[in-house]
């Protein structure tokens, strides 16, 4: 019997990696992703900022004076009123400062432009005129040095965090742990969905080619439908370890340089991040855990998409059922993200334990360090569970194959279940 | 003889609807069974208990002689109705891959690949997909699939649908010869002219019920209800005079190019029909008598029609 069930899995898996759709998806995520990352910043560097000539009515005695005009703005006062302003069309904008602008700047400092001012634009406007006024306000005060008081008075602190559990205490960065938090949810998030979708797909197909009928004649449903379960859930894995191969290299070759940048740039939060991820310890564990979870979470969702694409003829019969699995795992997605925020709460923990949420939750947490046992016995649930829900799937397959032209409700799959 | 198959009893119900009620029927080893039976009779859930893809709900299905396990499939080939490949997979692989599902090493299925696709001329398809072939050119690959194990006993489910009548010979021919082999086939099929032609034996299956089951040649013989033609030279209307008592004219044909007249008639009950010859013998000249079969659609209708409104079965001889 195991062998029929190998031959089942090589196929599935086979037919898969060998397409070249696989190798381009598998080479060009890493690269989109890194595309998507980076493109706000490119964008934002290759923009070229407006020029614009801004009037300003100065009703504040000599606020006005301080704003410096530079390349992209150029303040010119005039002495017209508002409404001549307005007429005018050399300008841009109109700035208008108010008489109690340096006592009460608030409400009484207005920009009135013809189109909607860029945030730029606004922002050097602003921070111009906050100086200007505070430079007035320590003025008033007339004490010897007190702008230089006041910057030996302001404080600017990066934590240095270390984690008491550990035996050598090395230095944690929460920051670093949110980021690698919320980025293996995202990963996880989005192998299971894909790839349970990809069961769902690819069982809906068998049936509509009708070769279903033909395989079932030598195998049992139970094995075609574990084969293709565990062979597509193969090719995911396959995927994440060209992908972590591909980081683990690219690490290898950017870690020196990252360590001679951290230790000149001396900025606390970052040379902590580099030390967590130079720790073999905490790596091998990340790496561990999100293997089995990723199998874990693929499995037990994947076999509710099996049940669920042996149920319907078509992709847009299955979209109703299809909610059963998505749902959890949106839901999952949403703590997880206020999870990070707050890992060590008890929805953080309860949610980590939860078969249906806890693959993603429990990946959020477990950059911030958590107690070994809790992933432990979380993986252990969610094996288990899945065990319970294959069973299911099995049962409702098995009548579902054979099942056509109805389109089904979750009320037939339980009465599915319940056949002899 | 020896059975190969014996299925007793056997039902099966989904929700609400009863798709075989206590069918039996035995398939002996090494003829040609026909499965008959209008859309929606039941024969498809018979095909699948006997695959063992479903399992009845009361009765057992006996193979060779032990009760039917997971196993035996390995001896079973089976071209369902509605056929399917894989579109995307290549042909040579397909095939491989359901060769090996049915327990072939992968070298032998690579040689036994090769012959049949090499006696029904296909070879150069090996590397191409499904999705390239033509329906009937998938559909001799889906034959090859099915019998290449060497299976003991075959189930073809309307195996001639979309082929033309050239490759439906072929195909006939194939079949016939691997019944000379040894191999048990089992038809399902509502082509009753090729049921006439190959099958030994059938059963016929209405609303989940079997209704008729047994021996081709004596199924129409039962069917014919005593009728018989005979051609003669004589007087016709003397003839058909004397004989009226034992039996009901059913068309004078009159006579033709050859002078010969031609009479059919079925015999009355308790009449027997060597006193009908007799009597004709003693009026004409017989050249030929012989009794009217009725073809397998016939049989296929009346059987039908009349456990639809329950009317008589016609009486066996």
């Amino acid at each position: 019997m195991n062998s029929y069930l190998g031959i089942i899995i090589s196929r599935e898996f086979l037919q898969r990696v060998k397409r070249k759709s696989f190798l381009i998806t598998t080479i060009l995520m890493p690269v989109i992703m890194l595309a998507l990352m980076m493109a706000p910043a490119v964008i934002a560097a290759l923009a070229e900022p407006e020029k614009q000539t801004i009037a300003v009515i100065d009703d504040s005695g000599d606020l006005g004076r301080s704003l410096h005009s530079d390349d992209n703005i150029k303040f010119n006062i005039i002495s017209d009123n508002l409404a001549d302003a307005k007429l005018n069309d050399d300008f841009d904008a109109i700035l208008v400062i108010g008489k109690n602008s340096i006592k009460d700047p608030s409400g009484s400092i207005s920009l009135y432009s013809h189109s909607a001012p860029s945030m730029v634009t606004e922002q050097a406007i602003v921070s111009q005129l906050e100086k200007a006024i505070e430079n007035r306000r320590i003025k008033e005060y007339n004490i010897d040095n007190l702008r230089q008081i006041m910057e030996e008075v302001s404080v600017d602190i990066s934590l240095q965090t270390y984690r008491l559990d550990k035996e050598d205490e090395t230095a944690t960065s929460s920051m670093l742990s949110y980021i690698l938090g919320v980025a293996m949810m995202f990963i996880l998030y989005m192998f299971i969905l894909l790839y349970g979708q990809m069961v769902m797909t690819s069982i809906i197909e068998e049936k509509n080619n009708r070769v279903l009928e033909v395989v079932v004649s030598s195998v049992k449903p139970n094995t075609l439908m574990m084969g293709k379960i565990l062979g597509i859930g193969a090719v995911a894995v396959t995927q994440i370890l060209i992908w972590a191969v591909l980081i683990v290299v690219g690490g290898m070759l950017l870690m020196p340089w990252m360590s001679a940048m951290a230790s000149s740039v001396d900025e606390p939060a970052f040379t902590g991040a580099i030390d967590t991820l130079s720790d073999p310890a905490f790596v091998t564990q990340l790496i561990v855990f999100m293997f089995l979870f990723l199998v874990g979470g693929f499995l037990l969702y994947s076999s509710i998409f099996a049940a669920i694409g042996s149920a319907v003829d078509n992709i847009q019969d299955a979209s109703q059922l299809q909610t059963i699995a998505i749902m959890p795992i949106l839901f999952a997605m949403i703590i997880s993200m206020t999870v990070v925020n707050d890992p060590n709460s008890s929805l953080a923990v309860w949610t980590s334990m939860i078969p249906f949420t806890s693959p993603m939750v429990m990946m959020s947490r477990l950059p911030f360090g958590i107690p070994l046992w809790q992933p432990v016995v979380s993986t252990v649930i969610l094996f288990i569970s899945f065990m319970v829900m294959i069973w299911v799937a099995a049962k409702i397959y098995r009548v579902g194959i054979f099942m056509y032209g109805k389109k089904p409700s979750f009320a037939d799959l339980v009465r599915w279940f319940n056949y002899k | 003889m020896e059975n190969i198959l014996e299925v007793k009893n056997v039902s099966k119900t989904y929700t609400g609807h009863k798709a075989l009620d206590d069918i039996s029927l035995d398939v002996p080893q090494g003829k040609v069974y026909g499965l008959l039976g209008p859309n929606g009779a039941g024969k498809t859930t018979l095909i699948r208990i006997i695959n063992h893809i479903t399992a009845p709900d009361s009765g057992e299905v006996i193979f060779d002689g032990h009760p039917l396990v997971e196993s035996d499939v390995r001896n079973i080939g089976y071209l369902p109705e509605e056929r399917g490949l894989y579109k995307k997979m290549k042909v040579g692989e397909q095939a491989l891959f359901f060769a090996r599902l049915k327990g072939l090493s992968k070298a032998d299925a690579t040689r036994a690949l090769k012959e049949w696709f090499d006696k029904l001329e296909i070879s150069s398809w090996w590397d191409k997909k499904i999705e390239e072939l033509s329906k009937g050119m998938a559909q001799k690959v889906q034959f090859i699939i099915t019998v290449l194990h060497r299976p003991r006993l075959l189930i073809f489910d309307e195996p001639f649908s979309g082929f033309d009548p050239i490759n439906a010979n072929i195909l006939k021919k194939e079949i016939l010869e691997l019944r000379d082999q040894g191999a048990t086939v089992i038809f399902s099929t509502h082509n009753m002219s090729s049921v006439e032609e190959l099958c030994d034996n059938i059963t016929l299956i209405n609303k989940s019920r079997n209704i008729l089951t047994g021996n081709v040649r004596d199924i129409r013989t039962r069917f014919s209800n005593h009728r018989y033609e005979l051609a003669f030279e004589g007087n016709q209307q003397k003839l058909i005079a004397d004989i009226t008592p034992m039996v009901t004219v059913i068309e004078p044909l009159g006579t033709d190019r050859d002078g010969l007249n031609r009479v059919r008639f079925a015999l009355r009950d308790a009449s027997d029909v060597r006193l009908v010859l007799g009597t004709a013998n003693a009026d004409a000249d017989i050249r030929a008598f012989n009794a009217l079969l009725p073809s397998m659609d016939e049989v296929f209708i009346r059987a039908v029609e009349s456990c639809n409104e329950p009317a008589v079965i016609p009486p066996a001889l």
